[in-house]
């Protein structure tokens, strides 16, 4: 008894302190901590602010890792190479969400409440749905890693643009590849039962239709489903020619190639932006070897790499490779440098309106690489992608299509 | 130091607030919440504003569990009911933001009832499964039922208006959400002084003797279940308005057990409690930010690690208090009140 | 209908089912001995797959030893929880201990996510993988040799339960407490006893488990799909644990493949809801549990 009385008054105590840790945290109202910061000071007036809500922790870590390094060495960059746009100079704040909305929204408080932020990065699809109306408001623009479908809507978020193809736009690409190679093939999707892996289904079925393929089978597996055996049978029997992965990172897509292949399929696999970084390649092995999907960046070992500025620049920086979501991070820069530089020449300040305004009248942007072509914006995506194939001798992606254009019908 | 408070009447003694004291002190904390705006900047707004959403819902639960025994693992999934009332009305009606929470109040007091409908068969850790199953069912809906609430693609809502007025930023927000918040807490504290609130008392504290004394178990723990729901509902309500836009994923099981760790903490049958347990859980993560500041010098990579410590802490915070301190909060608070009533001759 | 596809889908279910079989037995062991919900077992089971993933990939033990320690580490963390956590709270309500474990389950993912990241991971492959033909039938060689193994460890469980001293003093103990008390079996011991088998099982379903789909810190999840196994058969019910277990894996295989993947998770919790309104005492359970 007296032992547990002890123990209590121990855990009183340590609860107390805790209690009253936060209510000086609650008293520091105005002096919040320190975080991510690159670039110049926050007391430099004419700063450009990119905040960013990243998720640094969480299932997905692996990808908000590499944007804050890829935020931090643009900034770095663009400051010390270039001095900035036009004499003004970058400032980069970003903050752990753990990949949770909510989290990314209290970020997004606490940044722009904090800080003057020109410019938005943030990490999921639910966020920027959440925080639209936010944005609208406050007159920011913003991009971030989501590519739902949902969002290419400039109506509906006229102050977003997404990076690259949307999830449709990405299988119709490998639908658009398809159907050039092998007319009439079957093609199954395998997608998990999320935000993330419903986005493009109905609309690449429509599409797949349309393009003279047939549709084997949709199968979907519930969201952190441990046991794929059943659809793994169930996508036997429909025999597709191909097979596109949507809506997985890694697991269980490794688990369905090798059931298939122990059931003799000859299918091909196909996966979409997230899959295809080179996690596919290492922690696959063999079994990876084929494996085909749609990518709208360069590659950081890609072979024409050094006859572009910012591929060269970002080859100088890092002796290692470096994985598709950092080149994305750069992408995000590279355009708002062109923006910026696109507001500030027509004498406008720096609001999400007047940045939008100049990213829609710039035609053709040169994207120092990074995507093979260059890019005009039609409504919030880039619809462009190429098929890169994993190469597991060599160890990397190799292209096997040129830049699939989807504008171009 | 006070001595006591004589009562001569037994309503004086039932009364909320007992002596002129805690009158005052009420006055100051309205006083201090009406000023609070004036002080904070946006962002501790936008927390104060999450701390109501999550003190509505806490103290829904606390009634259900801390007051009346009956586990529930399904407070998120119900304010998920909630949120979507609100989304599917602001869509489709044009009816005033008053009547969509209100709305959402009653809905999801129906389906709490459903829900709650095995409460009839089993009780305790049975119920505790029973909700647990009922919230995977109701997020199958969320996602499955697309013509209502737009599936996994989510669903926007317009920011409430009142008075012409439109409340889209947490600095107006605040003050939708707050008065709302004081009137849910002291109408969960009052019922408490009815014959309703003292049949939730003697059905957790021994059932059967309960239904000798004449309370209609079925009945009460129906009617629990449903007063439940109606807080998640309201919260859930809220928390459509203040996000501006819902999805299935929004209502985690997580967050059930983030809402049930907060009234284990705050204290389990105290209204007090659930006010402590929903602030104090919603600031540890702040709380854990800044000691990841403190640390970032000394360990490398210090902020990858909040949100696993954060995870880790929550359970911590639920099994540390369960073993060491199970009044919760309030009991610590209490005990300081004490402490100080009785200071200097006692300590 | 195409019968032998329908046979091939069973066959899978079964399969998987005798993981959730022998997870079940480790709950009902717990159950039985102690009264506690286990809400944890999930995270017992996953931080058992990441021992393992830790000594083989990690530390590079041959599959063998690192096998051996995640099965002593389980045993060791069952036995520490039961000491640690579970003791102290003897005698309190049922309903507190249960919400002890959910909280352990956060703890639990909290502590692999600050040692091994969020991000999921690949076991090292140590099962057999010649496609395996029963008749004319596939059955992924994953599946069976998981079948296989999970079989032959519950048999070996049942025997010891049956015949052994610890087995017999662990039947008593949840039969009778006072009377095992007093026939001079040691119940704190017992206690012990059955938190460390139960960890140790959990250890070897989780290796299996982790083989077969990877391992990530959401792993845990499984563990509520072994909760609606062991509430259908029975909470304190052995026999029931295992039939349950092949029950719903099956059912859930059949309803992933006739009724689509998003249906799996909804037919077992509807199931469970049935249960309980019909009979919460499960298929094989003793009636009195009820009044939990």
């Amino acid at each position: 008894m007296t032992m547990r009385n002890r123990t209590s008054e121990l855990f009183l105590g340590v609860a107390s302190g805790l209690l009253l840790g936060l209510m000086t945290a609650g008293s520091a109202i105005a002096d919040d901590p320190e975080e991510a910061e690159v670039g110049v000071e926050a007391d430099v007036e004419d700063a450009i602010v990119i905040g960013g809500s990243i998720p640094m922790t969480g299932v997905f870590a692996f990808a908000g890792l590499q944007f804050n390094d890829g935020f931090r060495d643009f900034v770095q960059w663009i400051n010390e190479e270039h001095g900035g746009v036009q004499g003004r100079k970058f400032r980069y704040v970003g903050q752990d969400t753990g990949y949770d909305p909510d989290q990314s929204v209290g970020v997004f408080r606490r940044i722009t409440s904090r800080e003057d932020v020109h410019f938005y990065f943030g990490d999921s699809t639910a966020f920027s749905q959440t925080i639209n109306s936010a944005l609208n408001r406050q007159d920011i623009l913003m991009t971030g890693a989501s590519f739902a479908s949902e969002l290419n809507n400039p109506e509906e978020y006229p102050l977003q643009f997404l990076l690259g193809p949307d999830y449709s736009e990405q299988v119709g690409v490998l639908l658009e590849y398809i159907a050039n190679e092998d007319p009439g093939a079957r093609v199954a999707f395998v997608y998990s039962d999320t935000e993330f892996g419903r986005d493009p289904i109905n609309a690449s079925v429509e599409r797949a239709e349309d393009l003279g393929l047939t549709v084997a089978e949709t199968i979907v597996t519930p969201p952190g489903a441990a046991d794929i055996s059943s659809a793994a049978l169930e996508h036997r029997r429909a025999r597709p020619d191909y097979t596109i992965f949507h809506g997985y990172i890694l697991s269980p897509i490794p688990d369905f190639i090798e059931r298939s292949r122990q059931m003799g399929m000859e299918t091909r696999f196909m996966g979409t932006y997230y899959t295809m970084d080179q996690g596919i390649i290492d922690e696959m092995g063999d079994a990876a070897d084929g494996f085909m999907g749609v990518m709208p960046y360069r590659y950081y070992y890609d072979e024409e790499a050094d006859d572009y500025p910012i591929m060269r620049t970002i080859r100088e920086m890092n002796d290692e490779y470096r994985a598709t979501t950092y080149i994305q991070a750069w992408l995000v820069g590279m355009l708002l440098k062109e923006i910026v530089n696109a507001t500030l020449e027509a004498g406008d300040e720096l609001t999400g309106t007047n940045m939008r305004r100049a990213l829609d009248s710039l035609e053709d942007i040169d994207t120092g690489g990074v995507i093979g072509v260059p890019v005009t914006f039609r409504g919030n995506s880039i619809p462009v992608g190429r098929i890169y194939r994993a190469d597991v001798e060599a160890g990397r992606m190799v292209p096997v299509s040129d830049w699939i254009d989807l504008t171009e019908e | 130091m006070r001595i006591g408070s004589p009562k001569e009447t037994y309503a004086a003694d039932e009364s909320l607030f007992r002596t002129r004291t805690q009158w005052v002190w009420f006055g100051i904390l309205l006083l201090s919440l009406a000023l609070y705006p004036f002080v904070a900047n946006l962002y501790w707004l936008f927390l104060a504003c999450l701390i109501c959403i999550n003190i509505i819902s806490a103290t829904g639960l606390n009634i259900l569990t801390g007051y009346t025994g009956q586990v529930s693992l399904g407070q998120a999934a119900f304010m998920g009911v909630g949120a979507y009332t609100v989304a599917w009305l602001d869509n489709n009606a044009t009816t005033p933001f008053i009547l969509n929470l209100l709305a959402a109040g009653v809905m999801t007091t129906l389906v709490g009832l459903v829900a709650g409908l095995p409460s009839l068969r089993v009780k305790g850790l049975y119920l505790a499964i029973a909700t647990i199953a009922a919230s995977f069912i109701l997020q199958f809906v969320f996602i499955n039922w697309e013509s209502v609430t737009r599936g996994t693609r989510g669903i926007n809502i317009q920011p409430p208006q009142l008075f012409g007025m439109e409340f889209d930023n947490p600095d107006t927000f605040y003050w939708l959400v707050v008065p709302v918040t004081v009137l849910m807490v002291i109408l969960a504290a009052n019922l408490f002084r009815t014959r309703v609130g003292r049949a939730f008392i003697a059905v957790r504290d021994r059932d059967i003797s309960a239904s000798v004394l004449g309370i209609n178990l079925p009945l009460y723990k129906l009617m629990s279940f449903a007063i439940a729901s109606f807080y998640a509902g309201i919260a859930g309500g809220f928390y459509a308005y203040f996000f501006g836009s819902i999805n299935p994923e929004s209502f985690p099981l997580l967050m059930s057990i983030f809402f049930l760790a907060a009234i284990i903490v705050g204290g389990l049958g105290t209204i007090l409690g659930s006010i402590l347990g929903a602030v104090f859980m919603t600031l540890t993560p702040e709380l854990l930010r800044y000691g990841v500041d403190v640390l970032e010098p000394f360990v490398q990579d210090a902020s990858a690690l909040l949100s696993p410590v954060r995870t880790l802490v929550f359970g911590l915070l639920i099994v540390g208090f369960l073993l060491f301190e199970p009044h919760g909060l309030a009991e610590i608070w209490r005990r300081v009140r004490r402490f100080f009533h009785l200071w200097p001759f006692r300590n | 209908m195409d019968w032998l596809f329908f046979f091939e889908v069973s066959l899978a279910g079964l399969g998987f089912g005798a993981l959730y079989a022998l997870t079940a037995v480790a709950f009902v062991v717990i159950y039985k001995a102690t009264r506690v919900i286990n809400l944890a077992m999930g995270e017992m089971l996953m931080l058992g797959a990441y021992m393992f993933f830790g000594f083989a990939a990690a530390l590079a033990l041959p599959i063998w030893a690192a096998l051996i320690l995640a099965l002593v580490g389980g045993a060791l963390l069952g036995l520490i929880l039961e000491r640690l956590v579970i003791r102290p709270m003897l005698g309190e309500s049922p309903i507190s201990v249960f919400m002890v474990t959910i909280g352990l389950s956060s703890v639990f993912i909290g502590l692999v996510e600050i040692i091994w990241t969020a991000a999921p991971r690949s076991l090292p492959s140590f099962l057999p993988s010649d496609p395996i033909f029963i008749g004319d039938a596939f059955v992924a060689p994953k599946t069976f040799w998981s079948f296989v193994i999970a079989a032959v460890v519950i048999a070996v469980f049942l025997v010891l339960f049956r015949f052994w001293r610890g087995g017999v003093a662990l039947r008593a103990t949840a039969s009778d407490q006072g009377a095992a008390y007093g026939m001079g079996i040691n119940v704190p011991m017992v206690y012990s006893l059955a938190w460390g088998v139960a960890g140790l099982l959990a250890a070897g379903a989780g290796v299996l488990l982790g083989s077969i789909a990877g391992i990530s810190s959401e792993m845990g999840f499984f563990g509520l799909t072994v909760l609606v196994v062991v509430i259908v058969g029975g909470l304190d019910s052995v026999l029931g644990a295992l039939l349950a277990g092949l029950l719903i894996g099956w059912v859930e295989s059949l309803a992933g493949v006739y009724l689509g993947g998003e249906y799996e998770h909804l037919v077992t919790f509807m199931i469970l809801m049935v249960v309980l309104l019909l009979r919460p005492w499960g298929l094989f359970g003793t009636r009195e549990i009820e009044r939990l």
